[in-house]
């Protein structure tokens, strides 16, 4: 079986409160590596990310995903929540409800934690951490199910260098053996990390391309969004 | 003033009779308590999570069952529990149990409203969140129950309190039996009726202090888990 699945949206439909968010709209994504998606705010980046997620449900259109039923998602989001419990017991509940046992669970958080260097915030209160690492503690628990489709929405926005290189690093090293899709309105880190880049505004794509293609597009939008955030 | 005076003397006189009321009304008004909690939370936090076709109904009734007048109840248990009623075989009439499902009647849909409403801003916060786990519908039940502890304390210390407070439907089902029947507000109601104001008083007096105390523990607990950043 393939750890990864072919993952596109063909002749996606979705309004909310009568406005229409996408109309018609159609992305193949490449099989695996990690797949960015820039744009303005308000373009439907995170929308389009519940979407692929499964969070929203379309009005019309299909979300195809290969091998659905045996892929597992992990999913980052912009709005960060967490339970009203310490950071082991906000890992742990995602490892308890997809069926581990709780002697397998200890190690694995404190293997996680170790890892990512935050070991000495294992009691701590969830929702007491800083933005940085509320957003660091997100992305942990979004991988730690080690998921093969993993969704990322602006996972290092609020992140010091440090725990951005350490992002940087895991996606780099599991982008083989992983689909990864990421929104980020860093442009320097799409073109550190990206396989794709997908420039998306008003809810339409303008330009989906392999990176050196995407960065020497001669398309006008992409042209000027690439000014604008590299000046 | 007197009369105060004499009731705040006949408290610390340790009067046995006095406290066997007093004892009787909490044991009473804690076991319809702990029912209504047993029935009423689990309720509530299945109406939060769970949408189906009769949730509303459910919760409209709940609702309008808040204004249920407690004689009614009385009334209608006294006629369902009479000799010649259709339950009269379980001869509970005039007994403390017939007290204590009086008061479950008149409490749950107190704990079942109020509760309701605040479990399901706590399952809106925490939607995302479960999806992102893959909670199943008893896991996403059980959690939000726990998280919203402390804030449901409110509720059940509201439903303690309506439960000791409650004469009008006790009165009729209990008969108000010295000994046996006879709890605090059913004391007041006939002691001023029949001029006995120093015994009144001092069950007054201590359902007050009941109620300070009730209402000082859930501030405390509730004020114990904001500051340690779990609420």
């Amino acid at each position: 079986m393939n750890n990864y699945s072919q993952i596109s949206i063909e002749k996606i439909f979705l309004s909310i409160s009568n406005k229409f968010f996408f109309k018609n709209l159609n992305i193949k994504f490449l099989p695996t590596g990690i797949s960015v998606i820039i744009g303005p705010n308000g373009s439907g980046k995170t929308l389009l990310l519940k979407v692929i997620a499964g969070i929203i449900k379309v009005d019309s259109g299909i979300v195809n995903i290969e091998n659905n039923n045996k892929i597992r998602v992990g999913y980052s989001p912009q709005n960060i929540v967490f339970l009203r419990r310490n950071v082991y017991e906000n890992l742990s509940y995602v490892l308890k409800t997809n069926g581990f046992k709780k002697k397998q669970i200890a190690p694995i958080i404190d293997s996680f934690l170790k890892d990512f260097k935050i070991y000495g915030k294992r009691n701590s209160s969830a929702r007491n951490l800083s933005g940085g690492l509320a957003q660091y503690l997100s992305f942990i628990r979004a991988i730690i199910l080690k998921p093969n489709l993993l969704i990322l929405d602006e996972p290092c926005s609020n992140l010091d260098s440090k725990f951005k290189k350490k992002i940087e690093e895991y996606l780099v090293n599991e982008k083989k053996q992983k689909k990864i899709i990421l929104v980020t309105h860093d442009i320097f880190q799409a073109k550190r990390l990206a396989d794709e880049i997908i420039l998306f505004n008003d809810g339409q794509i303008i330009e989906k391309n392999r990176t050196d293609k995407f960065l020497n597009s001669k398309q006008t939008l992409v042209r000027r969004f690439l000014q604008d955030n590299l000046l | 003033m007197e009369i105060i005076l004499k009731a705040i003397d006949l408290i610390f006189s340790f009067d046995r009779d006095l406290y066997e009321i007093i004892f009787l009304s909490l044991q009473v008004s804690i076991l319809a308590l702990f029912i209504s909690v047993l029935i009423g939370l689990p309720l509530s936090a299945f109406l939060a999570v769970k949408d189906f076709f009769f949730r509303k109904g459910i919760k409209v009734f709940f609702n309008s069952m808040m204004a249920l007048p407690p004689v009614f109840v009385g009334l209608f248990l006294y006629i369902l529990f009479s000799k010649t009623g259709p339950l009269g075989f379980f001869e509970i009439l005039y007994t403390p149990t017939i007290m204590i499902l009086a008061q479950v009647i008149i409490i749950l849909p107190i704990i079942v409203s109020i509760t309701t409403d605040k479990l399901e801003s706590f399952f809106f916060e925490y939607e995302e969140l479960f999806f992102i786990a893959n909670a199943k519908d008893y896991e996403k039940v059980l959690t939000i129950l726990w998280d919203a502890r402390f804030t449901l304390l409110t509720s059940v210390f509201a439903g303690l309190g309506r439960a000791l407070s409650e004469v009008g439907a006790i009165i009729i089902v209990g008969g108000n039996i010295v000994h046996y029947t006879r709890v605090m507000t059913t004391t007041i109601a006939l002691e001023t009726s029949r001029g006995n104001l120093v015994l009144a008083m001092a069950l007054g007096i201590i359902l007050i202090i009941l109620s300070l105390m009730l209402n000082s523990f859930a501030l405390i607990l509730k004020t114990t888990a904001v500051e340690s950043k779990y609420e």
